[in-house]
């Protein structure tokens, strides 16, 4: 913009000055012509009167040089001429100034002369003889005396334009230097220039309106930042190239990368093992997948979506669920599953088989009891089987349909102990309960449940001649219930597994069970919220102790 | 023009992080179809080899053209010189590990306890190349140096099993063809152990400029 000012404004003053130096030659052309003209006149008078008095002498007695003079008969003929031999000049009769004067007494002419091919100035004028003297003089002399006339005018011009050039450097300067001074970024409320007014109140208005917009992005960001921080799922955002847009932290974690993600990273350099980078190409060729990574021990599954905008292609979103847990979860209800169709299998196959026997007629009849009895034990143990599935299925759903009161667990355990005479007198074991009252909050039939589990087991696993003590007391922690006996004991690799589902430390099944029991207690006591440890040693007999949650006074 | 050229540079490093990640998925199909003569993981280390070999010619071409039409200076020059290097050492692991699953199709790894050595020495191998694609994936100086250390145990081990095949040999010759057959894997382990070495020497040039072997 200065440099257009600048240039705007020495283009005025240039043509300004070009203007009045054509007009000053001009009239000072116009001056000194008539200068020239009447110069020469007077010396034409002059030497005119030299010529009338001493004739062809005066001419011939040095004269000066600087001007061509002519003397040109009555008839024409030039009779002298200082620049010319005058006997080789043609006939001068017909020349527009020698023809004036000899009509007129005196004829001036400015014309090209064919003798000094020049632009010459004439003056001629008659004697008094009718001979005419003519004097010449080139138009050069006008040239001259205007570029003499002419030299202290071009030196004011030249001053005039340096001065202009000064000035408008130092107008265009100034008249820029306010609009250049302007804060674009926060525009006073004065603009320097009127018509700079809506310019500026524009620009402030659009800078209020960007810095808004920024915010609301700042913030929608924030917001989006918060909610994706706080998700447990990771969540990758990827762009064709596979670099990493937007990522979360629990996708970090879940990927097992400890550092932070550059700027521009690729995704790859987080995980690289096939199962994920199927899913990153398969996403970035517009194709959604889905894949279960397992690395020590731990799940992961990951969801691949492309993302379209327009109708292109542009990336991928990548989530990452942590799903060890439901894995695992998964396998044991597959080996749940497995098992129980397989116990519910053996009782049924054994039905089948004797009931087959009998209906062949291959049965002697004294031997019917017998085989009637085997049915009859193989369909108790399947209905046993059934019932305690139901029982655990109740307390996995949660929802036993039972009230909540406070159980006596001393007169529980004596009941439950008469329960088990029987039993305990065919094994020989001796059964004793010690310790006094102490009360815990539950449902009654799921205590008696779980303790009735836990003694059943103890005489169950026990050698003949053993004993199963059940002891019963008030602790500071809440009521307990410990079950110690002189069993067989369990081998200390299986003590944390013999709690599964149908986990038994004897795989031959002799003991007969149903291999659900300490389930049922493991789940009856987590409903109640009940703790269940074990102490065991293989060969001298476990001990479960059972503390129920303190009642709240 | 820059721009350009940075975005082919993490072309690159991503095209090296997925060859590296082709050799180990072959090293460790190949390795299992060795513990648990799978036929189809050996099937698919052969596979993985033809890939990698795919992705070296595509990695050096793309060298190729960074070297030529950018004219890389300094640390960029380190790198794309290093990735040249990296991937004929990558390809020989692919390669290897496809001779390894070839061997495996004929050779039942033998019960007993006498040839427990040769696993522990191929998960010492995989967790090699592991490391050193990782050294490369993360610029990690200190995980590169620890793959050196960690074929001093590779060459340790093999070793051993080479002795075990031995006492085996003397034992029974019935096993004799088995013996040198496992002898050939045992060596095809350490030699891809020396290759994940040369890898994680080139991750060290590329990051530092001096070659470890230099000094």
């Amino acid at each position: 913009m200065t440099k257009r000012i600048f240039r705007s404004i020495m283009a005025v003053s240039l043509s300004v000055l070009l203007a009045s130096l054509v007009l000053i030659v001009g009239v000072l052309y116009g001056y000194f012509q008539d200068r020239v003209t009447a110069e020469l006149a007077q010396s034409t008078a002059y030497i005119a009167r030299g010529v009338e008095s001493q004739g062809m002498d005066y001419l011939s007695g040095g004269l000066p040089e600087d001007r061509r003079i002519t003397w040109i008969g009555a008839g024409g003929e030039v009779l002298f001429d200082n620049w010319q031999t005058a006997a080789d000049m043609e006939n001068h009769g017909e020349r527009e100034e020698v023809h004036e004067a000899m009509l007129l007494g005196r004829g001036t002419a400015s014309r090209y002369s064919s003798t000094l091919s020049q632009k010459t100035v004439y003056y001629a004028l008659r004697l008094s003889d009718g001979s005419v003297l003519r004097l010449a003089d080139t138009q050069y002399s006008v040239w001259v005396l205007v570029l003499q006339a002419m030299q202290p005018v071009a030196l004011m011009m030249l001053l005039a334009f340096c001065l202009a050039l000064w000035l408008a450097g130092r107008v265009s300067r100034q008249l820029v230097e306010p609009i250049n001074a302007i804060d674009l970024n926060e525009p006073g409320d004065e603009a320097p220039y009127e018509e700079l007014s809506p310019l500026i109140g524009k620009i402030r208005s659009q800078n209020r309106q960007i810095q808004r917009q920024v915010e609301t992005l700042r913030q929608r960001r924030e917001e989006f930042n918060a909610i994706t921080e706080n998700m447990s799922e990771g969540l990758l955002v990827i762009d064709q190239e596979t670099r990493v847009l937007s990522h979360n932290s629990a996708a970090l974690k879940l990927l097992g990368c400890q550092r932070p993600v550059e700027e521009g990273e690729s995704v790859l350099a987080l995980d690289r093992e096939a199962g994920f980078r199927r899913c990153v190409e398969e996403a970035l060729a517009g194709r959604r997948r889905e894949e279960l990574l397992e690395r020590d021990g731990e799940c992961r599954r990951v969801f691949a979506s492309p993302v379209e905008q327009d109708g292109v292609q542009n990336g991928a979103v990548l989530i990452v669920l942590d799903v060890t847990e439901k894995e695992q979860r998964e396998a044991l209800r597959r080996e749940f599953t497995a098992n129980v169709s397989h116990e519910l299998k053996t009782p049924l196959t054994s039905i089948l088989g004797t009931a087959e026997i009998l209906e062949n007629g291959l049965v002697k009849p004294e031997d019917i009891p017998h085989f009637a009895g085997n049915i009859h034990r193989e369909a108790q143990r399947l209905i046993g089987l059934v019932n305690d599935i139901i029982k655990l299925s109740r307390l996995d759903e949660g929802s036993p349909a039972a009230q909540w009161e406070a159980v006596d667990l001393y007169r529980l355990s004596r009941s439950i102990l008469d329960q088990l005479a029987v039993a305990a007198e065919k094994k020989q074991v001796t059964m004793t309960l010690e310790g006094g009252s102490a009360l815990a909050r539950g449902v009654p039939q799921i205590v008696e449940e779980i303790i009735y589990n836990l003694c059943d087991n103890a005489v169950a696993y026990n050698h003949a001649g053993g004993s199963v003590t059940v002891t019963v007391s008030d602790t500071p922690e809440g009521g307990r219930v410990t079950v110690r006996d002189t069993g067989i004991g369990i081998p200390r690799e299986a003590q944390g597994r013999v709690f599964e589902r149908f986990y038994r430390v004897d795989k031959s099944h002799s003991s007969g069970g149903t291999g659900l029991g300490l389930s049922i207690v493991k789940h009856g006591a987590a409903y109640l919220g009940a703790q269940v440890t074990l102490e065991s040693e293989p060969g001298k007999g476990s001990t479960f102790i059972l503390t129920f949650p303190k009642i709240a006074e | 023009m820059r721009n350009k050229f940075d975005e082919q540079l993490e072309k690159l490093h991503v095209e090296l992080i997925q060859m590296g990640a082709l050799c180990e998925d072959a090293i460790s199909a190949a390795a299992e179809a060795l513990l648990k003569g799978d036929e189809e993981l050996a099937q698919a280390a052969i596979e993985a080899e033809r890939e990698i070999d795919q992705a070296e010619r595509e990695v050096e071409n793309l060298c190729m053209k960074l070297l030529l039409q950018q004219q890389p200076v300094a640390r960029d020059l380190r790198t794309i010189s290093s990735a040249l290097k990296m991937i004929s050492d990558l390809e020989r692991i692919g390669d290897q590990a496809a001779d390894i699953a070839d061997l495996t199709r004929h050779v039942g790894l033998p019960n007993g306890s006498g040839m427990l050595h040769i696993a522990d020495m191929a998960r010492a191998v995989i967790g090699m190349v592991t490391d050193s694609v990782d050294s490369f994936v993360k610029k990690d100086l200190d995980l590169a140096r620890a793959v050196y250390a960690a074929d001093d145990q590779v060459d340790a081990l093999f070793e051993q099993v080479k002795q075990e095949l031995i006492d085996m040999l003397a034992a029974d010759a019935t096993y004799g063809e088995q013996g040198l057959d496992l002898l050939m894997v045992a060596k095809y382990l350490e030699r891809i152990g020396d290759h994940a070495t040369n890898v994680a020497e080139w991750v060290e040039y590329s990051l530092t400029g001096v070659h470890p072997s230099n000094n």
